[in-house]
């Protein structure tokens, strides 16, 4: 529950603002973070944050401001200077061509599913234990790096537009240890997520680790000629371009603007292969559910395609006002994206055992979209890649370059995994936002375009 | 309200205690003040009407060869908040291959305020709001789908202490404009022309830059015209062929890699797991021919009006102004104090002199780590924009990116632009839409063959440059002029 301090200034504020006529929206978050990082060996940083942030909204006819605060919420003058900056700022904004819909939380919502106690206290040493078992366990020849981000979220929304209260609070991990080889650069990596501190499994890194160091001790590293390639996409390669492909054709806004490359079709439409289906669920486990957004509407299972046809399109707020439709619960950063399984089996290698030259690039780095409309991708293999004949991982490519459309790529999977595996999306640019997707924990694609290679990892 | 003397006190004692408990150095940064407003036109509608405020202190600690790190913004728990910097500290120390060494330091005091005519937090919302319709009224016509006009504005009040005695206050101005116009080409796909306030050097940082014509302001007619001339043009074939870039395209392929892969961090791997490493070594100092002759590149550069320019780094290191390539050949690196040390202490030799003043945090509530100041092509002796052009056999000129790919260690890169110009036979052409290109690093600098004259130079500027884990937003400055690289892949492959 929320710090009742903090709660009561809140509502009183929020209440002396519905008594002036102001039509107000409060969103307070609090985070409790820690990350370890790791580089040559070391803990590099070690670091803990406790950040409270409110952010005001506020509307006044078609006009609107905001004002957000990074701080303390102890004192009531504070949240009224913030609210009366939020006003001042809607008085002065020059009306707008559309009526802006107004906040309100639709439900109590009071949800603590994904909360660990013991994950927000987790104590520093555990991750340094971890690390220097996981390191003690693969070997000393290599050069070890990582991180470890931990900690816990509280959202809580209120509005003038009614009494009721939306407030979240969950935990979220996401570990990582990079493996590199001081002579050849070749990278390994492993990552885990979860929200508890039971999901974090350090035999099923190194098992994973070992597996590969077979592969890549054992042969040199190739170079791979632009062209096309059958290609085993891994599940946190996947989860990237179901992003970005989602991020540039499903939004409301890029598609009622004409931007994306779903631009001209509509519900009903083929846009993607038949084997390929995607919703937004807020309460998949293998994803961060959160049960609102932040203008305090519920968010519930929200079928994006569904055997390649688009069904949905999501609006936020200000869109839907824009253009006449209806908000869908995506004032946030955290969706929680699920593509559906195939058929396939679990094991990539033998979904492929008689497609003869393969690659397997389990991720891609630095994804970018030279062609919003064409949803044209362009990201380069990293760590964990190899090539593969007949089934048998035989040698560690070198740093290679996918350039593909998402339209030919989730049009033209072959092979999809049968198993899901959660992939941690989050970064911690700004404020601690955890996104998990849940994908196939593999896709072989047919002709995909490869367009560059280096002659190193 | 915050009593700043009050706050200095705790830090001084603070600082003490935490020092005759042990550890080998402390420093604070507390952010007194850290506003920023963001107003964005869309299609004439006020979309984005928003300030922040943020006010806290952030911790480091040094102990036992590890750093520890804490945040708050709760001053009056700032002993706690240091105790909890010195207790991540010790528990990192646990696990220390390669102990953090700062090496010795005189202690710096002294202070820097951006040189603004008009500080942008004292011109009316009002006024701004004027202002910024004015543009937008600038950008309409018939054939434009979408108009955006964005300022971004932010303030720093800033003071430095650590357990060496520096004492330093910073007070930070950066102005950063955009305008963007859209419309839909022939074949249905959504085109673009935008222009990013950019800088001379010289003048003041503030709100005067915003409505500078020739700065910004002035450029809402050039990108309607091109925009128009862009929705009629074919698409760039694939294809070897020179390419020029502009400064507005350029500043991205210097700031991707030359800035980024000569982060001292990155080079000595502390990146490697998120960000990515670079194709540079220590050994690379001094032999590493980076590009051809015409290729000199700075850090800093004396840039008086740039985001990459704030006269102490979050070490407390004064800001430096020295080559990172000279002529082509590699010779120094983003630096800070403990990233010298330990390259050096690598190497067995002194690679690094003394720190480049590169130490910087986003956030009161984030760690310091090497980042870009300036990094800046030198101008050249290779004339204009029309020189270079003249002397182009088979080219594009390029302006301004639509996105960016680069390999984990910086060795290759693939951009995609807004526009591109055909060159034949020393004359632009034609307008070509859907402009890609790509290359590998030193193979590319090495056909560097025209840098153009300071007439062609001006600094551009990045606001979000993204970097280590707590992640951090960063605001860097590039100087450069008109570039030309020959026999480079463009377009795409059918």
């Amino acid at each position: 529950m929320l710090n009742t301090g903090i709660r009561e200034i809140l509502l009183k504020v929020r209440d002396e603002a519905r008594g002036s006529g102001i039509d107000a929206r409060f969103l307070l978050h609090h985070e409790n973070s820690h990350l370890m990082r790791i580089g040559n060996n070391s803990v590099s940083l070690n670091t803990s944050e406790e950040l409270y942030r409110l952010d005001v909204v506020v509307r006044e006819g078609t006009r609107q401001g905001s004002q957000t605060y990074l701080g303390m919420i102890d004192d009531i003058q504070v949240v009224r200077d913030v609210l009366k900056s939020a006003v001042d700022k809607a008085r002065l904004a020059p009306p707008r061509d559309y009526e802006p819909l107004t906040d309100r939380v639709e439900e109590n919502v009071d949800e603590e599913d994904q909360y660990d106690e013991a994950l927000e206290n987790l104590d520093p040493s555990f991750k340094e234990g971890a690390y220097g078992d996981i390191f003690a366990r693969l070997g000393g020849k290599y050069n070890y790096s990582g991180s470890w981000s931990s900690g816990s979220t509280e959202l809580y929304v209120i509005t003038t537009a009614g009494d009721k209260e939306a407030y979240h609070k969950g935990t979220d991990q996401l570990f990582s240890v990079v493996l590199k080889h001081p002579g050849t650069g070749w990278e390994l990596s492993g990552r885990q997520t979860g929200w508890r501190v039971s999901d974090f499994d350090a035999d099923k890194t190194v098992t994973e680790l070992e597996r590969l160091l077979k592969v890549f001790e054992g042969a040199d590293g190739r170079m791979v000629e632009p062209g096309t390639y059958t290609v085993i996409f891994g599940a946190a390669a996947v989860a990237e371009i179901v992003e970005m492909a989602v991020w540039t054709g499903l939004l409301g806004r890029g598609w009622e603007e004409k931007r994306g490359w779903t631009a001209g079709k509509n519900p009903g439409d083929r846009i993607l292969g038949e084997n390929v289906s995607l919703v937004d669920d807020p309460v998949n486990p293998d994803t961060f559910m959160f049960g609102f957004d932040y203008c305090g509407r519920r968010r519930r299972i929200f079928p994006l395609v569904g055997d390649g046809e688009l069904i949905n399109l999501m609006y936020d707020s200000a869109t839907a006002a824009k253009y006449g439709k209806k908000p869908t619960g995506h004032d946030i950063n955290s969706l929680s994206l699920v593509m559906d399984t195939g058929f396939g089996g679990e094991d990539p290698l033998k979904a492929v055992g008689t497609m003869g030259r393969v690659l397997f690039i389990p991720d891609l780095h630095y994804v970018n979209i030279p062609s919003e409309s064409a949803g044209i991708f362009t990201g380069s293999s990293r760590f964990n890649a190899v090539l593969v004949e007949d089934g048998e991982m035989v040698s560690p490519i070198f740093s290679t370059r996918v350039t593909d459309s998402f339209v030919h790529i989730l049009g033209g999977i072959v092979e999809l995994s049968s198993k899901s595996e959660s992939v941690n999306m989050s970064n911690t640019y700004g404020r601690r936002s955890p996104v998990a997707m849940s994908v196939p924990s593999y896709a072989v694609c047919a002709e995909v375009k490869i367009t560059d290679s280096a002659d190193s990892f | 309200m915050i009593d700043f003397d009050e706050v200095r006190k705790l830090v001084d004692e603070n600082i003490s205690r935490v020092i005759s408990l042990g550890a080998t150095y402390v420093d604070a940064r507390f952010f007194l003040e850290d506003r920023s407003e963001t107003l964005v036109m869309y299609d004439g509608n006020l979309e984005v009407n928003d300030t922040t405020l943020e006010s806290g202190i952030g911790i480091r600690v040094l102990w036992d060869g590890a750093w520890g790190f804490a945040a708050t913004s709760d001053l009056s728990g700032m002993g706690k908040c240091f105790d909890r910097a010195a207790g991540n500290a010790r528990t990192a120390a646990g696990l220390v291959q390669t102990p953090v060494s700062l090496g010795r330091a005189e202690p710096v005091k002294g202070g820097y305020s951006t040189p603004v005519e008009i500080d942008p937090f004292t011109v009316s919302l009002r006024d701004k709001l004027e202002f910024l319709s004015g543009l937008d009224n600038d950008l309409k016509d018939d054939f434009i789908l979408r108009r955006v006009v964005v300022a971004n504005l932010m303030k720093r009040r800033i003071h430095f202490w650590n357990s060496e005695g520096s004492d330093v206050e910073k007070n930070l101005v950066h102005v950063f404009g955009r305008m963007m116009v859209m419309a839909v080409d022939s074949d249905g796909e959504a085109q673009r022309r935008s222009m990013g306030l950019y800088s001379t050097g010289n003048g003041g940082a503030g709100w005067e830059m915003m409505t500078n014509p020739e700065l910004f302001s002035g450029h809402a007619s050039r990108i309607k015209s091109e925009l128009a001339q862009l929705i009629k043009a074919p698409r760039m074939e694939y294809g070897r062929r020179s390419v020029i870039l502009l400064p507005g395209q350029g500043h991205l392929q210097v700031h991707e890699t030359i800035g980024h892969p000569l982060e001292l961090d990155r080079i000595l791997g502390y990146e490697l797991s998120y960000a990515g490493g670079s194709f540079v070594e220590l050994d690379s100092f001094g032999k590493l021919q980076y590009g051809s002759e015409k290729l000199s590149v700075s850090a800093y550069g004396g840039i008086i009006n740039s985001p990459g320019t704030f006269g102490f780094d979050d070490d407390g290191t004064p800001e430096r102004d020295y080559l990172l390539i000279d002529k082509g050949l590699l010779v120094n690196a983003l630096t800070s104090r403990a990233m010298i040390n330990e390259a050096n202490k690598r190497a067995g030799r002194e690679v690094f002199k003394r720190s480049g003043g590169a130490a910087r945090a986003s956030a009161f509530y984030r760690a310091p780590i090497d980042r870009m100041t300036n990094v800046n092509i030198v101008p050249g002796t290779d004339g204009t924009l029309e020189d270079i052009i003249a002397s182009t056999e088979d080219g594009v000129i390029l302006d301004n990116p639509v996105s960016w790919s680069i390999g984990s260690n910086r060795e290759h890169f693939h951009f995609g632009c807004e526009i591109a110009w055909e060159v034949r036979n020393g004359e632009r052409t034609r307008v070509l839409r859907n402009p890609t290109y790509q290359g590998h690093t030193l193979e590319f600098y090495r056909s560097l063959s025209a840098v153009g004259d300071s007439s062609t130079w001006r600094v551009e500027q990045v606001d979000n440059c993204g970097k280590g884990e707590p992640n951090q937003i960063m605001q860097i400055g590039h100087g450069v002029p008109v570039v030309r690289f020959d026999d480079v892949i463009t377009g795409e492959r059918e």
